[in-house]
């Protein structure tokens, strides 16, 4: 057979083509499930972390199964709020079916459009409210999830995670647990501008809401106070003043149904 | 074992080292070795995606149309590659490694190892050797990986395989975390290799 001929060459090419695609797609179908199950458990172990659930590399040495377990034994409630800081939806957390918003990237988005949004809450039975945080590292995308003390002005924990930052320097956020420890205790000054710095010498102003950033990771620090100041933005209205004022508005609805009722 | 089959899996581990010899495969030589353990995974990845594109394109070697066999070579090793990358996504203890190494496993396809040896090799013998000759090179490729990220990851972090090795009050070196330096490290290498083996030695 002539395998230079046109005819032959169009049609092997479609051939190998058709049959590489129906393979991989198959076996992306196949490995869908179990590769979604380990980006659900890493993200529950990055929210335990930042709770303060167990130690990170306790969490780290678990198997899925575990993790899956122990979120569904420590997680009190969790839900959805919009930008006006009321409540948007519920997310599931029985055993079976735990609900999370794991894509961050279409929130960012929004978030900066001022569009509709679906920001997570995660509340422990320790009275913990975990919330995440995504923003542009110097490669690529940073992100993590911050924990709050009942108060939802005292930081309890945090956990950082970055796609491709540099080893060693960017990567600090993620490998270094000093770097997240700094968080513990520090506050978020809700409605402030900015709520939180993450600058260099900001420690030494002593303000309680400033971190240091690090040395030789510039551009990831900066993608990273960007990130936090951009989501603790979008959540002030449900944590800080504008929760109270939500209150209050609430309340005036009911003292004139009171009202009419007299 | 018949000599020329010796031969094919011992040439490229040493004589005929992809890095080292031939200078193919550096940019992931540099990307990835700055911890073993990812240094290992990724010498496993490439060893894997050599040795079953180099089979695959043996196997297909008589059919393949002459003006497009580019094309067709790319599309087994793309395959093979997105293979590779699917199923350490999907492993459970695999999944931190893969997230590590990120966009450098979906970048052997990239490798010119890989396209090399199959050109070189797999389109003109059977598919027994084709499949050790992809092999033997990325255990090459591997060999010179595991040796520049041992180096990286117990000067730059004082540990090997994220076990503390050297007394914590070594001061890491940043310069060794960084690209340059894994290609000092390897010129160092390359060095160490010519002057043991006197034929690769420029007149």
């Amino acid at each position: 057979m002539n395998t230079n001929s046109n005819v032959y060459t169009v049609i092997y090419t479609a051939l190998i083509v058709v049959v590489v695609a129906a393979l991989l797609a198959f076996v992306a179908a196949k490995l869908g499930p179990a590769q979604d199950a380990n980006a659900k458990a890493e993200t529950l172990r990055q929210m335990m972390s930042a709770a303060g659930v167990k130690p990170t590399e306790e969490l780290y040495a678990s198997k899925n199964a575990e993790i899956l377990d122990l979120y569904a034994d420590n997680i009190q409630e969790a839900y959805t709020i919009g930008l006006d800081g009321r409540k948007n939806g519920e997310l599931s957390v029985s055993k079976d079916k735990i609900e999370l918003v794991s894509k961050l990237k279409p929130q960012h988005k929004a978030i900066l459009a001022e569009g509709d949004v679906t920001l997570p809450v995660y509340i422990f039975k320790s009275g913990i409210s975990v919330i995440p945080i995504y923003g542009a590292g110097l490669w690529g995308p940073v992100w993590g999830y911050v924990a709050f003390q009942p108060d939802c002005h005292t930081i309890a924990g945090a956990f950082f995670d970055h796609e491709s930052e540099t080893p060693g320097l960017g990567a600090k956020i993620k490998d270094e647990p000093w770097f997240r420890e700094k968080f513990i205790g520090k506050t978020v000054e809700w409605g402030d501008v900015p709520a939180f710095r993450l600058e260099k010498n900001a420690e030494a102003a002593g303000a309680t809401n400033a971190v240091d950033a690090i040395t030789g990771a510039t551009m990831t620090s900066k993608g990273l106070n960007e990130a936090l100041n951009i989501w603790f933005g979008a959540y002030e209205k449900h944590f800080g003043a504008g929760a109270f004022f939500n209150m209050l508005e609430e309340h005036a609805i009911d003292t004139t149904t009171n009202a009419e009722e007299e | 074992m018949d000599k020329k089959l010796k031969e094919t899996i011992l040439n490229p581990i040493l004589k005929g080292n992809p890095i080292t010899v031939l200078v193919l495969g550096i940019c992931s030589a540099l990307a990835v070795t700055v911890q073993l353990k990812g240094a290992v995974v990724m010498a496993l990845s490439v060893i894997a995606v050599t040795g079953l594109s180099s089979l695959v394109c043996s196997l297909l070697r008589n059919t393949i149309p002459n003006r497009v066999r580019i094309i067709v070579q790319l599309v087994v090793v793309a395959m093979m590659v997105i293979l590779v990358d699917q199923i350490l996504k999907a492993g459970e203890g695999t999944y931190a490694i893969d997230k590590q190494l990120s966009v450098y496993i979906g970048l052997i396809i990239t490798n010119c190892i890989v396209m090399g040896r199959i050109e070189a090799f797999a389109l003109g013998n059977k598919p027994i050797p084709s499949l050790l000759d992809g092999i033997a090179n990325g255990l090459g490729y591997g060999l010179i990986l595991v040796i520049v990220a041992f180096f990286r990851e117990l000067l730059g972090s004082g540990t090997l395989f994220g076990f503390q090795v050297l007394p914590s009050g070594y001061i890491p070196n940043n310069l060794v975390i960084l690209p340059p330096f894994a290609l000092i490290l390897l010129g160092c290498i390359i060095w160490v290799h010519r002057a043991f083996d006197k034929d690769l030695q420029e007149k």
